[in-house]
């Protein structure tokens, strides 16, 4: 077996393969769990990618972007992070707002039905909605963030995230260039309004 | 727990970012100056009643670094200079109040963000560095906002403390 390799590389794969065996079968320790706090850069990262709901409506603001050209395609990806910011303080203080839930889950819908129609929205009005929509992404963490173990480097973690679901949701939108790539962009925002629209019932029926 | 890497590390960001919109002949003497300054502050002691003070001074230095890519005739040397000695007082402080110097050590390659963000600049993509440092300042403002919340969960001592 592997004959093709040197023995001395056959052995460093071999242990390579043990290696990395053990860290993807290991499980972290439970010596000290139950504080409830997660925390940390990684944790912070992790974090928009473990939610689909964000997942969506961040890949989603890049997607619209895309289709919407200069200057947005670059306006959004800031206004987005700003916003979640202020969003994220309101919900520090705990700031009453309308039901977070209920909010993002319409970002979602409203985000995808944006791209599916598609929605040359104008500058000041694709700014509004992104704006809108980041306050209560913002608020639902920023609730959470000053129970986080080490709260700033997950903000940190979780702002550098959200930029590169941006990032990718515009690296999406340049299929719009290539032949039959608007159908498909156009797709994955009707896929994207729908999970949106099973949210937003879920969210009425909670 | 607020020190280690990450506040000397995002000053060391916010500086790279904006030297990219500095002159090439200014970033040698910044780098001279960052360094100088970082040598000669590790060594003077910080007291430990100022830990507040300098937390918040580190965050809103970060904020004004980060801010000053959208200046519309790009960074002045003399500015480069000055924001470079700046960060070096403001990095060195943070670690003497809470950290070490090797969270220093480890911190200062992020100021080698310069070069990619000067290759988006001269390639006429500066908007790239400009999204990036407001994702530094988004950070930095809600560091800020942290630390004027009267007690925060995460700071408690938990009970192997």
């Amino acid at each position: 077996m592997c004959a093709w390799l040197a023995p001395r590389a056959y052995r460093t794969a071999e242990v390579v393969v043990i290696v990395s065996t053990g860290l993807l079968l290991s499980t972290p320790a439970k010596a000290h769990t139950g504080t409830g706090l997660p925390g940390g850069f990684v944790s912070g990262f992790i974090h928009p990618f473990s939610g689909v709901d964000h997942l969506l409506a961040m890949v989603s603001v890049g997607l619209w972007g895309a289709f919407l050209g200069r200057p947005l395609l670059y306006v959004l990806p800031m206004v987005f992070p700003a916003m979640m910011v202020v969003g994220a303080i309101m919900g520090m203080f705990v700031v009453p707002v309308p039901p977070v839930e209920i909010g993002i889950a319409v970002s979602v819908l409203v985000l995808g039905l944006c791209i599916a129609l598609p929605v040359r929205a104008p500058v000041w009005a694709a700014c509004l909605v992104v704006a809108m929509f980041a306050v209560f992404h913002g608020y639902a963490h920023g609730k959470e963030l000053p129970s986080a173990a080490d709260p700033i480097s997950y903000s940190a973690g979780f702002v550098l995230a959200t930029g590169l679901l941006h990032v990718s949701g515009i690296c999406l939108g340049f299929l719009n260039d290539r032949p039959g790539g608007m159908l498909a962009t156009r797709s994955i925002g009707g896929v994207i309004a729908g999970v949106g629209a099973w949210f937003v019932f879920q969210g009425m029926h909670r | 727990m607020r020190g280690g890497v990450l506040p000397p590390a995002m000053l060391f960001v916010a500086l790279g970012l904006v030297l990219a919109f500095a002159p090439r002949r200014a970033w040698v003497p910044s780098f001279l100056a960052l360094f100088a300054t970082l040598g000669a502050c590790t060594l003077l002691p910080v007291p430990q009643v100022w830990l507040e003070g300098v937390f918040l001074g580190c965050w809103i230095t970060v904020i004004v670094t980060a801010a000053n890519v959208h200046l519309v005739r790009g960074l002045p040397p003399w500015a480069a200079l000055a924001l470079s000695v700046n960060t070096g007082v403001w990095a060195s402080a943070v670690v003497s109040v809470s950290g070490s110097r090797l969270d220093l050590l480890t911190a200062l390659p992020c100021v080698f963000i310069l070069l990619p963000a000067s290759w988006a600049v001269a390639r006429r993509a500066p908007i790239a560095v400009k999204v990036v440092s407001s994702w530094v300042i988004a950070v930095a403002v809600l560091a800020v906002t942290l630390q004027l919340l009267p007690v925060t969960p995460g700071y408690l001592p938990d009970h192997l403390e």
